[in-house]
């Protein structure tokens, strides 16, 4: 709800790095899993990248955002930063990635304190930035205030090259997923005009 | 001595919605009158053709009642009454239900009737005090919401116990703790706890859970309940400072709780015990079916499809035997043994009621049944702050029971 549609003119910036998560979404779909593919950006460079692996692991979490998540904290481990660091970076990064993020993503994104999200096409039946529950939005909170920190929320914009992200997740389903009894990501057809 | 601990045990179902108290429940007023317990049958026939009940399919017609002298009294519901009338003012009866009542000299009063059908069985409980009510559990038949056998109740609190002692394994700090069970063969599929300073890499974790379930299950009864009463039976009822390592209760802390560390050499702020457990029962899955092709992935999926919707008793129940020693499957019996499709089937046990991201993580590999002890008022999302159990649109849902722990 708080997500804008994509009536507002986006940058050629945020064209470019969504692209970028539509090619790591053809590489899912290369490799018969569900065409969701992402970008971290911080500072205007690209710092990981992710799609979706839920069929090759067997773990139905191994959405877009977690792999590239998973990326980030491994190299920065390597380099030896400090939590307050992690943390630093984390509040400055982009994410874009082609579906709206579930439910679990969007609540991982706002455990990490992510900056903001740019996303492809809506998702009726999981999202969690706005078509199941807001938790972009920072006014989610519990309520129980005091030292416990609360939810952080995160700019959210939707809409962004909607219409390839669907036509790749259609070209999935169509093709069939062998693997799950339902459709994982909703096919939103109407995405365009959310 | 064990066994006297345990019937402190309860397990409550929590429902899809939360439960409404029976004074916050909707009702609407009904006409109804002592009948002649002979005359039952008459008075249902006849009042279902004048005066059905037609949006009120769960109210029943009839209550009995004992009266003061014990003896069974029947009242029946004649009509539904507007809201303004009384006892006193039944001019507005339809004409032959007014009638029915003068030809069997019925005085008719007003009860109230629930108006929309219990969604639980403590519910329903609450309903039939006012008039009594029918009470249909959900369509999606997971076993244990209409309640739990003897031997069922045992098991999970034996499960329970394994995951509460997980959750004390780290030492001082208390973690959340997470533990995969296949109910059909009373097996533990993976383990978890919380990680979120204690990242090691993905090789690192490989070799020591493989071990764990099985020393676990062996332990089962010496362990006992003896040393639970370290988890006070409210949780704020203890100091808070004792829970600050348990991810889900406060899943934005990790920048705040720095815990010695000054790098962030093991840090991973969403390993959470969920999310570790589930990662270990996808690596046993790939370990166990290694290298399926696909078209043997999609007959097995249906035929998942077609045992999920019934009873998960369907499953091949082979080595019971085995199972009971605290054993760990052996190698060839499990590779014969049908492949789950992600954790279809599975339990999980977790001290604390999960956060949001967890618990839609467990949606996602579809996970029939979550036990947890503990509530989780700050970011809980079974009930607390969100109920991922009750959101209709996602394509998978689990039943949610919280297990109270004896003092």
């Amino acid at each position: 709800m708080e997500s804008q549609g994509q009536g507002e003119v986006c940058s050629p910036e945020t064209l470019a790095y969504m692209e970028l998560a539509i090619e790591q979404a053809k590489h899912a779909l290369d490799c018969l899993e569900v065409p969701v593919g992402c970008v971290m950006v911080e500072s205007g460079n690209v710092i990981a990248s992710g799609r979706n692996r839920t069929t090759e692991t067997r773990n139905a979490t191994r959405h877009a955002e977690m792999e590239a998540i998973d990326v980030l904290l491994e190299q920065w481990q390597k380099n030896g930063l400090s939590v307050s660091e992690v943390a630093e970076i984390f509040s400055k990064c982009t994410l874009y990635v082609t579906c709206e993020p579930c439910i679990m993503c969007a609540a991982a994104l706002s455990i990490l304190g992510i900056k903001e999200v740019y996303y492809g096409c809506a998702n009726d039946k999981f999202g969690g930035c706005g078509s199941i529950l807001s938790l972009h939005s920072s006014s989610n909170q519990p309520h129980n205030s005091g030292e416990v920190a609360q939810g952080k929320g995160f700019k959210c914009t939707g809409g962004i090259m909607a219409s390839e992200a669907v036509s790749l997740l259609r070209c999935f389903y169509e093709q069939g997923n062998p693997n799950a009894p339902k459709p994982h990501r909703s096919v939103t057809l109407q995405a365009t005009h959310n | 001595m064990v066994n006297e601990k345990t019937e402190l045990w309860q397990i409550i179902h929590i429902p899809d919605k939360p439960p409404i108290s029976p004074a916050e429940q909707p009702t609407v007023n009904a006409f109804a009158s002592v009948i002649e317990p002979k005359l039952a049958n008459t008075f249902i026939r006849r009042l279902n053709q004048i005066a059905p009940l037609e949006n009120l399919r769960h109210v029943k017609r009839i209550q009995k009642r004992n009266d003061e002298k014990g003896k069974n009294q029947l009242s029946v519901i004649l009509c539904l009454a507007s809201e303004t009338e009384n006892d006193k003012q039944s001019n507005n009866l339809p004409e032959n239900v007014q009638e029915l009542i003068n030809s069997y000299q019925l005085s008719p009063f007003i009860t109230k009737v629930c108006k929309y059908a219990a969604t639980s069985r403590e519910e329903w409980e609450e309903q039939c005090k006012l008039w009594p009510t029918s009470y249909h559990p959900p369509t999606y038949n997971i076993n244990g919401i209409t309640g739990f056998g003897e031997e069922d109740s045992q098991s999970v609190f034996d499960f329970m116990k394994v995951a509460v002692d997980l959750a004390k394994s780290g030492g001082g700090l208390m973690v959340n703790a997470a533990v995969i069970v296949d109910p059909s063969v009373q097996q533990i599929i993976a383990t978890g706890h919380d990680q979120i300073y204690s990242w090691h890499n993905k090789t690192g974790t490989e070799n020591s859970h493989l071990k764990k379930p099985a020393s676990f299950a062996s332990n089962l009864n010496s362990n006992g309940a003896s040393h639970l009463t370290v988890f006070p039976n409210n949780l704020h009822n203890g100091p808070e400072r004792l829970y600050v390592g348990v991810s889900c209760l406060s899943p934005w802390q990790w920048c705040g709780q720095q815990l010695d560390m000054e790098t962030s050499c093991y840090l991973h702020p969403l390993r959470h015990a969920a999310i570790v457990a589930i990662e270990s029962s996808a690596e046993r899955d790939r370990r166990l079916f290694p290298g399926l092709l696909h078209t043997e992935k999609s007959f097995e999926v249906e035929s998942m499809q077609s045992s999920c919707a019934g009873s998960p008793a369907k499953r091949q129940k082979t080595n019971l035997a085995n199972v009971e020693d605290g054993k760990e499957l052996d190698a060839h019996s499990e590779a014969t043994s049908v492949r789950p499709y992600l954790c279809t089937g599975y339990d999980i046990y977790l001290v604390w009621e999960p956060c949001t991201m967890c618990a839609m993580a467990l949606v996602h590999q579809r996970i029939r049944r979550i036990f947890y002890a503990f509530p989780n008022p700050n970011a809980g999302a079974l009930g607390s702050v969100h109920r991922l159990q009750g959101e209709k649109s996602l394509n998978h849902h689990y039943a949610v029971f919280r297990v109270v722990l004896p003092q």
